[in-house]
């Protein structure tokens, strides 16, 4: 994927100007920024929700799965069943049941199946967002901060539940969230927006995401340089 | 609140009803102005097995539903269109305020000027009741949830899936909620319309017959009996919504428990 001098403007504000980057393939790109400074446009304008006032936002990828900030699932059908018919379009029956229950596996709701998202606890419907996500024949994955209303806990452990379905079949993946800690964790490279004509910051990590940990003198010193950026704006 | 408390609670507050009724009988003592429980359920056992009710019913329950199952069509049909098209509900605005501004009796009488008398109760109903269907399926469809229609789409899942799936779900219950209010709504018109033009069978002929020989016990033997028919529409909708979870339920938990079993 590769944004080409792509403007876009809501009335006066002007989110981006002349911006260009392009996404590695099979990698994930966290995108950190403030408030208000083109994380959801650059994602809505990643999966063609909207379209840029000028330049090109380029696709090599096909399909698109999006994981929101809220799980967004069917709420009169089960677990099983909102994963299974976002698959209709692609598979015989045999097969979305097969992909289905084995994404529902990974993400640890084989045991929930028939239960409805009423049913469940915001953790678990997050879950289920993500083995959606996975399930879908997408080769350009979007998160819209997905874990950003849970608490640590929960949150460390959909992350790990995301990092394992991500490895399993590695997709293009732009992660925005708010979070320089996560950002950190999950991205293969961060991506600090704030000014419209270009990013703050473009960095590659080169820390397998394994090896990773929050102490890691490297890894303290990027998130000192994301918190003096977001703090500065 | 569980069911048998709930129930307890319903039974007891319907008998103080009764007993408050009863009570204000004995102490106003003329039977013609305010009967007692006895004469009035003893009338209406006598009509129940009159030869004439089951005719008397039938009529005016095929006046209703001939009237419900037109205002339902049009008006999910007509709010399915406004909800979605801003001009279509501008345009039917003006007519919907109006006519649930305007007394039903007004809408009868004028009705009553214009039309034939068995054409007054379709007419009037319809008039009365469309609002009440129409208004409540468009704020249902403004009701739905655009994020799930973009999740939808950004999913692909095929249109006929995501009517089903989420569209008539999200729906179901304002057009139940619709329904049960239009119905109970057509009950109460219809037999005013009856009331007024006196076909020759209906529920509201006989209370106008009841009221002129001065039978207060028949009009109000009657009236529960008007009663009970927007309370049977009530359950019915009740039970059809219950019976369509259930179903739905049992379904999709079945073809999990098949997958299971599979794989």
């Amino acid at each position: 994927m590769r944004f080409s001098n792509v403007s876009k403007a809501y009335g006066g504000h002007i989110v981006f100007d002349r911006f260009s980057f392009a996404l590695d393939p099979k990698t994930i790109m966290s995108v950190v920024g403030p408030s208000g400074g083109g994380k959801t446009t650059l994602l809505r304008l990643a999966a063609g929700l909207i379209e840029p006032d000028s330049g090109t936002v380029e696709k090599d990828e096909g399909k698109v799965s999006f994981l929101f900030q809220e799980p967004r699932l069917l709420p009169h059908v089960n677990v099983w069943a909102n994963v299974e018919v976002t698959l209709r379009a692609f598979y015989e029956q045999e097969e979305r049941n097969r992909i289905a229950l084995h994404y529902l596996e990974l993400a640890e709701m084989k045991e929930s199946l028939h239960l409805y998202p009423h049913e469940l606890s915001g953790g678990m419907r997050q879950r289920v967002a993500i083995a959606r996500a996975f399930a879908h024949p997408a080769e350009l994955m979007l998160l819209d901060e997905p874990f950003q209303s849970l608490d640590i806990r929960l949150r460390m452990h959909l992350i790990k539940a995301f990092l394992t379905l991500w490895e399993e079949e590695r997709r293009t993946t732009i992660f925005v969230t708010h979070d320089t800690k996560e950002a950190i964790l999950i991205g293969d490279r961060v991506l600090c927006l704030g000014d419209p004509h270009e990013p703050w910051m473009d960095e590659y990590i080169n820390i397998p995401r394994i090896a990773r940990d929050v102490h890691d003198p490297a890894l303290m010193a990027l998130e000192a340089k994301l918190f003096g950026l977001l703090t500065r704006s | 609140m569980n069911r048998t408390k709930r129930n307890l609670i319903l039974l007891f507050s319907s008998l103080g009803l009764l007993l408050l009724w009863q009570g204000i009988a004995k102490s106003v003592d003329i039977p013609v102005i305010m009967p007692s429980l006895g004469p009035i359920f003893r009338a209406l056992g006598f009509l129940a097995g009159g030869p004439s009710f089951p005719l008397n019913l039938l009529a005016t329950i095929l006046r209703a539903l001939r009237s419900f199952i037109i205002i339902v069509i049009s008006g999910t049909v007509l709010g399915l269109i406004g909800g979605r098209n801003q001009t279509v509900s501008l345009i039917l605005k003006p007519f919907v305020t109006t006519l649930k501004a305007t007394p039903v009796m007004s809408v009868i009488l004028l009705a009553f000027i214009w039309f034939s008398s068995g054409s007054v109760p379709l007419f009037s109903a319809f008039l009365m009741g469309f609002p009440v269907m129409y208004l409540q399926i468009e704020h249902g469809v403004r009701q739905l949830d655009p994020n799930l229609g973009e999740m939808c789409d950004l999913y692909d899942i095929p249109p006929k899936a995501k009517l089903f799936y989420c569209a008539l779900p999200s729906l179901a219950p304002w057009f139940v909620a619709g329904s049960k209010a239009t119905l109970s709504m057509i009950w109460k018109v219809v037999i005013a319309s009856e009331v007024l033009t006196v076909p020759r069978y209906g529920v509201g002929s006989r209370m106008q017959l009841a009221q002129v020989q001065l039978q207060t016990d028949v009009v109000l033997s009657w009236t529960l009996i008007a009663i009970a028919l927007t309370a049977l529409g009530d359950l019915f909708f009740e039970g059809v919504v219950s019976l369509v979870v259930r179903t739905r339920s049992t379904v999709q938990r079945r073809r999990v428990d098949a997958l299971l079993k599979r794989f």
